[in-house]
């Protein structure tokens, strides 16, 4: 039979993977808003919003509550530091999500600009970075930390291309200012998307190991293994 | 090693046919805490009861293998037990002050080491129980019976009754599990305090208590010793998952 402490770590995780469910729904709306795809009602959007934001107090309320009465040691100490970090990075991502949407309604021309900079690509790979996320919080699989961190790489130095020759272009071109800006906009609210699941990634593998990698590089934790 | 008190080489304890200790090694540092945890019956306490040679008072108990107190070994024929109770004090469970006053309390071991000189021993009995941060509560009352004071105030007496004789190395007995947190968060502070002197190993069932209060803590089940390290580690990083299912509660 599962103690009164279980039953409340279990009842963290569920939350958890509710806040990461959420979050994932948010990003596939704020993808298709990039790509020009139809999105649900801005209505759902702002409701899964306020849904997360509750979570997240939720999630918080929760740990305050296991650290005062159960003084969690080891893994359940690991687990719920690693909680109250993972949905604060998730209530972030639902926010970047949420000003991706209200920005890609202010670019012109959006789908040429998205095509000529290759943009599609960069949005998909940060859709699956973040649906790659909430498995390995599930599975704890530390391959797919290690795809993420690969991921994140690789989404980083396609927006910063994307970035570079957006800037170029307006530098030739002044009608494409305004829209560029919005869209270099867009672009860094991707790669800081991308930079929270990395980090979600990192709590998972403190979970795992009881090593904190923050600010290391995936490849330096791999040789020192 | 300088800084090792205690070397424990394969000791094992036989209740009669009972193997109740099983080969046990490890090395207690000095001037440090070292907590002993596990479930009842694991062998903690008949552990910390070798260190002074108290479990020599139960006839059908046996003992092999080593305990080296500052590299002499304390089972060894030639070792005088009351010299080896002298340089490892030891307080218990329940408060057991003498039916004197808090003065011929902690005054008695000295005294019985043929100390008579009365500044000497007004001198150590101030010292003692300032050590044990009773000498404010006690000060002015001190031809008082002990018996009259709190269950916390009995217990650090104790300790002061203890560190009266000048011991090395202070072995404690879950001194804390009949108290308050008020007087529990005092001898917790104190075990702190004393360690700059004292090498102190404590037992206790609460896991909180050797978290916050020890060094290095061993963790022992069914007679062996599972794991010792680091407390910090213990109690974040275990590396046997025996302990971190006891010190998680999900023993058994």
């Amino acid at each position: 039979m599962a103690t009164y402490f279980e039953i409340e770590l279990d009842k963290l995780k569920s939350v958890i993977q509710k806040i990461g469910v959420l979050a994932e729904i948010q990003v596939g709306e704020a993808i298709k808003a990039v790509l020009s795809e139809p999105i649900s009602e801005g209505k759902e959007v702002k409701k899964n919003e306020h849904k997360i934001d509750k979570l997240d107090i939720k999630i918080d309320e929760i740990c305050q509550s296991i650290f005062a009465l159960q003084q969690p040691v080891a893994s359940d100490l690991r687990f719920i530091m690693s909680a109250m970090q993972i949905s604060n990075e998730m209530e972030r991502i639902g926010d970047l999500s949420m000003s991706i949407i209200k920005k890609t309604k202010s670019i012109k021309d959006k789908h040429d600009l998205i095509t000529t900079f290759s943009i599609a690509d960069v949005a998909r790979q940060v859709e699956l970075i973040m649906t790659k996320t909430n498995e390995c919080f599930l599975t704890r699989d530390e391959n797919t930390i290690g795809e993420i961190f690969v991921m994140n790489k690789s989404i980083k130095n396609k927006c910063d291309d994307a970035i570079h020759a957006i800037i170029n272009e307006m530098k030739v071109n002044s009608k494409v200012v305004v829209s560029g800006t919005n869209l270099v906009m867009v672009l860094k609210h991707l790669e800081r998307i991308s930079e929270h699941s990395t980090n979600i990634a990192e709590y998972v593998y403190f979970m795992i190991n009881a090593k904190i990698i923050k600010h290391e590089k995936f490849e330096d934790l791999n040789t020192e293994n | 090693m300088k800084d090792i008190k205690i070397h424990v080489n394969d000791l094992s304890l036989y209740y009669g046919e009972k193997k109740a200790l099983k080969e046990i090694s490890m090395q207690i540092p000095a001037n440090k805490v070292t907590a002993l945890i596990g479930p009842s019956g694991c062998g903690k306490s008949t552990f910390l009861r070798c260190i002074n040679r108290m479990n020599d008072l139960i006839p059908s108990v046996r003992i092999t293998g080593e305990m080296l107190v500052e590299g002499i070994d304390i089972y060894d024929k030639n070792v005088d037990v009351v010299n080896i109770r002298k340089k490892i004090g030891m307080v218990f469970q329940k408060s057991n002050p003498f039916p004197k006053s808090i003065y011929e309390n902690i005054a008695y071991g000295p005294k019985i080491n043929g100390l008579k000189d009365k500044t000497q021993l007004d001198e150590i009995v101030e010292v003692s129980l300032r050590q044990a941060a009773i000498w404010d509560e006690v000060k002015d009352r001190l031809g008082d019976s002990a018996l009259g004071l709190s269950g916390g105030q009995q217990q650090r007496l104790c300790i002061a009754r203890t560190l009266a004789v000048s011991p090395d190395i202070i072995l404690m007995d879950e001194p804390a599990s009949a108290l308050d947190p008020i007087s529990t968060s005092k001898i917790e502070e104190l075990v702190h305090q004393l360690k700059e002197q004292y090498t102190i190993i404590i037992v206790t069932h609460n896991m909180q208590q050797a978290a916050r209060t020890s060094d290095h803590t061993a963790f022992f089940y069914m007679g062996e010793l599972i794991e010792m390290g680091k407390t910090n580690t213990i109690f974040t990083k275990p590396l046997q998952k025996q302990t971190e299912d006891y010190i998680t509660g999900r023993f058994g």
